[in-house]
């Protein structure tokens, strides 16, 4: 089996480099950021490589027919650089991972999605963003996270979470280090806690009028930015989100090879799952066609698919839309789909590279930069002995 | 009546509710009543509160608030009512019915036992609990307290700033409307031993640190 698209109706190389022909011009401006291409030869390098490397993924999405088999590669490829290019980017500018009182009260902490919550109701009420950042003018201002945030969930619905979030790379990237999962059996009441935890931050951040999820919970300070330890609250705090992100995007995704910081944690997955509603994507399964071997279900990342949903021919709300149940079906019984178009004579493929096309240009653009400030980096260590 | 209390109660009833309202409201999701029902548990909420702020007046009129101010002992008083409250609010949200862990729900059958028996006490010691914080207008309202010339001066000048405060409450019920969503009283109640965790932890440090928080 060479893929969900049987080797006869697979489109040849002419095709499909002529259906990655877009994406190549468009990934070529966006790499550039509409500049000049880089004269120096580590600019050079790092953009060639990352333009190939994007586009080569594109390639094999389109040839083989398989999306997560592709797009899992360039989604931890993207964290992992993120990660890189982040630290590196915050020891140039300030030596240290930690942010400082100074600085938040400068409004210099970078504005992430996962913010994006607990920050409406307070915005609601009181006309003022409950975040030590800026509003605009920086690259991680309130106003660009959330002119981002509002596209991508239009186009992607909760596909945010495999196509855009550059954290879910991680918790990705550790579940697939095993072959098979230690932990078979998770039990699904707990797929509610991400909502438990939504309505307790949203709560908690109107009443104290802060991030409570950023200062108390968020994991990925872990590997990003934290406060200064300077009170024995701080500390608190520290030991709590180190402790979450060793067990929820570390541990547990190892042990159960699900992502379960985004599946069984995440706010901002869980507030996400309602732009599933109004996506016109959706993940479809054709009852008839399935010879309930539940192959799917095992490998669900995000607990979306079970036989309940499957009788009732679709994915959870929670569905990421990272293809992964549709490369697994070999009885091509799960599919991309539009809401309102025919199922029955529909067309699969056609609905697939619809909804590929946007989520890989988000995918393309948000780790296109990290990659090649990642890829720069280790080529200046490599050369000069310093990241700087 | 006391309208000096009331109109203080009043002024600062966004401030209590806010203070209130993450336990309030996860409690009565996870319940998944009715309006109707939900205000009998706000009330019994309310009541809860209603004695805090009794006993504080009491407190405010026998003992001088400069001296309550200074004394060591407010803080752990309170972080040891936190951590009674936590317990019962981590017991509701994790292991009461909907338990996760049978071996950890049937250890714990001494609690079932009690709210099975006494359903009013989570919402009277949640309503207690939230009642206990320390917000300025609960500090003005202790002040203004102190300042009375009787107990029952005192006990009203509470009564009527509690009075104030809970105007506000009159909404929270209406989250019985979502009663009919199950998912919602599992989140509710998840939701509520969450909110345990940070009482658990806001109580600890009440003890050991008398550090600010919430």
């Amino acid at each position: 089996m060479a893929g969900i698209i049987p080797a006869s109706q697979q489109p040849g190389i002419l095709k499909t480099l002529l259906l990655c022909l877009p994406m190549i011009f468009i990934t070529q401006m966006m790499l550039s950021a509409g500049k000049p291409l880089p004269t120096e030869p580590a600019g050079i390098v790092s953009f060639a490589v990352t333009f190939i490397f994007v586009n080569s993924i594109f390639f094999l999405m389109i040839r083989t027919g398989k999306t997560d088999r592709w797009r899992s590669i360039l989604f931890v490829t993207y964290s992992v650089c993120f990660v890189l290019s982040f630290i590196t980017n915050l020891f140039e500018v300030r030596g240290s991972m930690a942010i400082s009182q100074a600085n938040m009260i400068e409004g210099l902490t970078p504005f992430c999605h996962m913010v994006i919550p607990v920050t409406l109701i307070p915005a609601a009420l009181t006309r003022t963003i409950i975040f030590p950042g800026t509003i605009i003018g920086t690259w991680a201002s309130i106003a660009t996270m959330f002119v981002l945030w509002i596209g991508s969930s239009l186009a992607l619905g909760r596909g945010f979470c495999s196509w855009f979030c550059f954290f879910g790379g991680m918790d990705e990237g550790f579940s697939r280090l095993f072959k098979k999962a230690r932990i078979k059996k998770v039990n699904p009441r707990w797929t509610y806690l991400p909502y438990a935890v939504l309505l307790l931050i949203v709560l908690a951040s109107a009443v104290t009028l802060a991030p409570f999820y950023c200062e108390w919970l968020c994991p990925f300070k872990t590997v990003t930015e934290f406060a200064e330890i300077t009170s024995l609250k701080i500390f608190i705090q520290t030991i709590i989100f180190v402790s979450l992100f060793i067990a929820l995007v570390m541990v547990l995704p190892a042990l159960t090879r699900r992502r379960t910081q985004c599946s069984l944690f995440c706010p901002f997955g869980a507030f996400q799952s309602l732009t599933n509603k109004i996506n016109v994507f959706e993940i479809r399964v054709e009852p008839d066609k399935c010879i309930q071997c539940k192959k799917c279900i095992a490998t669900c990342p995000s607990f979306s698919i079970n036989e309940e949903t499957i009788a009732k021919g679709k994915t959870a709300m929670t569905c990421m839309k990272c293809g992964k149940c549709v490369d697994a079906c070999k009885q091509q019984a799960i599919f991309y789909h539009i809401k309102g178009a025919p199922l029955a004579h529909g067309k699969p493929e056609i609905y697939r590279r619809l909804f590929i096309y946007p989520a890989f240009l988000f995918l393309a653009t948000m780790s296109g930069g990290y990659v090649q400030d990642a890829i720069l980096k280790i080529i200046k260590l490599i050369a000069t002995g310093s990241i700087f | 009546m006391k309208l000096d209390g009331f109109i203080l109660g009043l002024s600062n009833g966004v401030a209590c509710i806010a203070t209130c309202a993450p336990v309030l409201i996860p409690y009565l999701l996870g319940e998944g009543k009715g309006i109707v029902r939900n205000y009998w548990v706000t009330g019994q909420f309310l009541f809860g509160r209603l004695f805090g702020y009794l006993l504080f007046a009491v407190l405010a009129w026998t003992v001088s608030s400069a001296i309550l101010q200074e004394t060591g002992l407010r803080n752990p008083i309170i972080g040891i009512a936190y951590i009674l409250f936590s317990g019962l609010l981590i017991f509701y949200g994790f292991f009461n019915k909907t338990n996760v862990s049978c071996k950890a729900a049937c250890n714990s059958n001494k609690y079932k036992r009690l709210l099975a028996l006494w359903p009013a006490l989570l919402p009277v010691a949640a309503g207690f609990a939230t009642g206990l914080s320390f917000c300025p207008p609960f500090l003005l309202a202790f002040t203004g307290a102190a300042e009375q010339t009787s107990l029952l001066a005192a006990m009203l000048f509470f009564f009527s700033f509690f009075l104030g405060t809970s105007l506000l409450f009159v909404l929270a019920p209406f989250v019985g409307m979502f009663k009919r969503f199950q998912v919602l009283q599992i989140v509710g109640k998840m939701a509520a031993g969450l909110m345990g965790l940070y009482y658990l932890y806001s109580g600890v440090i009440l003890i050991i640190g008398g550090l600010k928080i919430i």
